[in-house]
This record gives structure tokens, sequence and C-alpha cells, in this order.
């Protein structure tokens, strides 16, 4: 009877499957790409070093494969629970992962043999780009992530015979896709007043209205007539008539200048050059004509 | 007398003011030129935006400069003249050109801070017109493609305005590139070096920084050759009008 009951005990103790190790790597974004992060591709680092250390393994580097689970928001823990499953690689479509009422919000695809990744890379510059095959319809491809969503990833090694998960890196963090902004959000109203154009329309503006204003009051001034203020003295010689401003009398004792009544100031006077050349009209010196010499003719 | 030999320097200072100036108006009239050729290529940046005033300001500064250089020579005869009645044509015409040149350096200035203020004009161009087929589509494209070979860049800001914003070129290409191969590093026969490369964004295959600040750089040459060269011929003409203004009421 105990015996039978430990024999039913021992059935009833569930056979433990082979439990998949998590090593220590964490997928990463390839930072020296400028196309790193887009609307719906990442591109990360390549897995390598991380199922080096791994002893035990049902198969050997040539025929383990490397595969990538991205997976947003319940997805992580979706596939967690997921994993062990032996169909695991076929349990989430791409086409299906997002979509539909509840999706599982995994999906699986493969990067390649473990052998393509050996730890000291052959070239630099190596990466793998999640979203490569666009809007593809297979169970396993290498599909468009959704836009705008933030999903983790993580590196499995699977088994090629049996298609079982054999080992896992940990969760990435969750990288931020770029939601598509539409170029109408671009404000082009007002940008900014630079203080040239500042100084140059006000400085412009004040000069030209300066200008009209000396124009308005010069004209004003000068050809309309009038008492005019600051006008200088008469250029020109006032020649050929007896209308001079002051002149001495010199027949007075003690003499002053005497100011000539007659004398109007702005009167067009003939001037030196418009009278006859002859010796009598020459006889006074422009120069010197507010003192008369009496020369003979 | 006194007044007479002042009169005469008076004359000797405008006519050697006009002499000046009529140099400054045909150097102005001569930048102008250079402005309006545009030997950038970037006029359809600001023609398409409607706001292409920098290269209105220059045609006006052709005419007034080479207006300015008749007019100050014209000026040196009327004060040599020392006749009233040319001096004022003289002062009414230059101020004419004034008003005009004062336009012209105004609308210049302004016009450029609309468009290069910030680098939204120019991006959100970019965005919508780049691949577009229509005209203005076709001109933008051109010009961008020409800037991006020539200056080595990519993008208004930086390469990324391509991937965070939607636009004309993603609608049309951006399941196959993040970018238009422009921005990639071509080799001397043209060919694209790396396009695989120049998808994925390796920097060493593609052109990493923003058109914008050349693009600025340009625009703003441009202006700054119209609105402040033309504005310290301005101020040069102003006060070259004061004096004349002063030596026109001494005339008979």
């Amino acid at each position: 009877m105990e015996v039978y009951l430990v024999l039913c005990f021992i059935c009833m103790l569930p056979i433990p499957a082979k439990s998949i190790t998590t090593v220590d790597c964490k997928p990463a974004i390839n930072e020296s790409l400028a196309a790193k992060i887009t609307i719906n591709t990442v591109i990360l680092q390549q897995p390598r070093c991380c199922f080096d250390n791994l002893t035990n393994l049902p198969c050997t580097s040539n025929t383990c494969e490397i595969w990538l689970v991205p997976a947003v928001d319940t997805g992580l823990s979706t596939f967690d629970a997921n994993k062990a499953s032996s169909a695991i690689l076929s349990l989430s479509p791409y086409p299906t992962a997002f979509t539909g009422s509840s999706p599982a919000n995994y999906f699986l695809t493969k990067v390649g043999l473990q052998s393509d990744f050996p730890c000291v890379s052959p070239s630099p510059g190596g990466y793998f780009r999640v979203g490569a095959d666009g809007a593809c319809s297979t169970t396993n491809c290498n599909g468009f992530l959704p836009q705008g969503s933030s999903p983790s990833f993580k590196y499995l090694l699977v088994d090629s015979v049996n298609k079982t998960v054999l080992a896992e890196t940990k969760w990435s963090d969750s990288i931020a896709l770029y939601t598509l902004k539409d170029p109408g959000t671009l404000g082009d109203g007002f940008a900014g007043r630079s203080g040239a154009m500042v100084v140059i329309t006000t400085l412009l503006s004040v000069a030209a209205a300066v200008l009209l204003l000396f124009l308005i009051v010069v004209l004003a001034l000068c050809c309309c007539g009038g008492k005019s203020k600051g006008s200088g003295s008469v250029v020109g010689s006032v020649m050929g008539s007896f209308r001079i401003p002051r002149y001495d009398t010199h027949h007075l004792k003690d003499p002053a200048p005497y100011d000539n009544p007659a004398y109007e100031k702005e009167r067009k006077y003939t001037t030196q050059d418009t009278l006859p050349k002859t010796k009598a009209t020459s006889a006074v010196n422009p120069v010197t004509q507010d003192t008369i010499k009496l020369q003979k003719i | 007398m006194a007044s007479r030999g002042g009169l005469t320097w008076l004359m000797i200072i405008v006519i050697l003011c006009n002499a000046f100036a009529a140099a400054a108006g045909l150097a102005l009239f001569a930048l102008a030129i250079w402005v309006a050729v545009d030997g950038y290529k970037l006029y359809p940046i600001s023609g398409v935006s409607g706001k292409d005033d920098i290269f209105a300001g220059a045609w006006i500064a052709i005419f007034t400069g080479f207006a300015y250089f008749c007019t100050c020579i014209f000026g040196i005869y009327a004060a040599r003249k020392q006749r009233r009645s040319l001096m004022l044509a003289y002062l009414i015409i230059m101020f004419i050109i004034f008003i005009f040149e004062c336009a012209s350096c105004i609308t210049a200035a302004t016009n450029r801070d609309y468009l290069v203020g910030n680098s939204n004009v120019v991006k959100k161009q970019m965005l919508q017109y780049y691949a577009e087929d229509s005209t203005k589509g076709r001109e933008i494209t051109k010009t961008w493609n020409k800037v991006m070979q020539d200056v080595e860049c990519c993008g208004t800001d930086s390469p990324l305005d391509w991937v965070e914003y939607n636009s004309t070129f993603r609608q049309l290409y951006g399941t196959t590139y993040p970018w238009p191969l422009n921005c990639c590093k071509r080799l001397s026969s043209f060919e694209v070096a790396d396009s695989q490369g120049c998808i994925i964004g390796q920097t060493s295959t593609m052109f990493t920084r923003g058109c914008f600040t050349h693009i600025e750089s340009v625009l703003s040459r441009y202006t700054w050759a119209v609105s402040w060269y033309g504005f310290s011929v301005q101020m040069f003409v102003f006060f070259m009008l004061l004096i004349a203004m002063v030596y026109f009421t001494q005339l008979g």
C-alpha cells in the first residue's frame, strides 16, 4: 500500500522539464547607427559572447540557432509563461501577434546560427535590424514592430532539432519607437525679430521722416517768399546802382556809417556778369563795394 | 566776404560727398546684382514659400543704386552751377530714391527673419515638397538634392527629421529608404558608396549634419548685403542731403 502510494506520488510529480538557463546578457541598441530607432524598426547589437559559456547543450554551435523575441507590454509575461513549450516557435505567428482582441504581443524571428556570432567579431560594426522584412506574412518573419510602441527584446538559444528553447538572455530595456509627427504641427508663424531688422527699420524710418520734414521746411522758407531767417548775406555783387546798404558820409565831423533805407535786400539787382563790360561799370571794385572810390572816367 | 568763401567751401563739400555717394551707389548696384543672380541657387526655398522679398529688395537696390550714381553726378553739376532750380530738382529726386532704398532694406531684413528665423519653415517645406510631383515639388527636390550633395548634409536639423516626421518622401519611398539617397556619400563615379550602410545609418557612409546652417548662412549673407550695405549708403546719403539742403538755402 505504501509502495503503491509512493509510486503514485512519483507518478504525480511532474517530470521537470529541462530548465531554461538565463545568461547575463541584455540586448542593446547599436548606438553608432543613425537609423537605430525609427517608427517601426530597431537596430540591435548582435548577440556575441552571450551563449558561449554554456555547457551540456544538445546542439553544437553549428546547429544551435539564435532567435529574437520582440515583445510589447503584456507580451513579456505571456512569452515567459509559454517559453518552455515545445511549440513556442509557432505559438504566436507574426501576422496575428499584435492584432485581434487579445493579441499575444510577441513574436519570434530567427537571427542566425550560433557560429555566425563568435565572441571576437572578425569585422566590426555588426548589427541586427528588427523589422527588416517589412510587412511580411509568414510565421517567423522579421516584420515591422507596431508603430509608436515600446518593445523589449530577448535573444534565445534554440535547439534546431526539437525546436525548444535552451537558453535565453534577460529582457532588454523597453525601447520607445518614434510616433510619426505631422509636419503641419511645425509652427511657421512668428519666428522672432532679429535685432538687425529692428535697427534698420527704425533708423531708416526716422531718417526718411526727418528728411521729408527738412525738405518741406526748406521749400517753405526759400520758395514761398517772405522774410527768411538766417539766409545769410547776399552773394554776388550789387553794382550798377547806388543802392548801397551802408556807406560813410565823409562830410560829418564824427562819421558814422549811414544805413540806407532805400536799400532793399533780396531784390534782383544787376550783377557784374550781366552788365556790359565798359570802363565805367568796371570802375567799382565789387570786393570793396561798400567804399566808393571816385575815379576819373 | 567771408560768406562767399564759405559758400565755395560748402560747394566743394557737396561736390565731394556727391562723388563719394555716386561711387557707393554704383557699388550697391553691383552688390545687388550679385544677390539677384543667386549663385548659391537657393531661390526656390524662398520662392515656394511666397516670401521672396530678399530678392525683390535686391532688384529694387539694383535700380536705386544706379539711380544714386546718376543723380549724384547730376548733383555735382547742380552744385557747380550754383542754381537753385537745379539743386531743388536734385534734392527731390534724391529723396524719392531714398524712400525706395529704405523699402528695399526693410523688406529684405523682414523676409529673412520669416524664412530663417528658426528652422520650422524650411523643414516644413522640405517635408512637404521633397519628392512631390508638382512644379513646386520639383524645384524643391532639385534644390535640396544640390544642397545635400554640395554641402554634405542631410535633412534640416539632422537626418532624424526624415524619421520623426511624416513627409511626401516617406509616403512614396518610406518602406525602403528612411531618407533620400542624396544623404549618402558617393564615389567619384557618382554611385552611392554603400547603400545598405546608408539605409541603416552608418555614419561613415552618410552625411549626418543638418543643412539648415548652410541655408541660413547663405540667405543671411544675401540679406546683409542688401540690407546692411544699403543702410550704410542711406545713412551717408542722409547726412549728405542735409548738407545739400543747407547749401540750397545759401544759394541766391
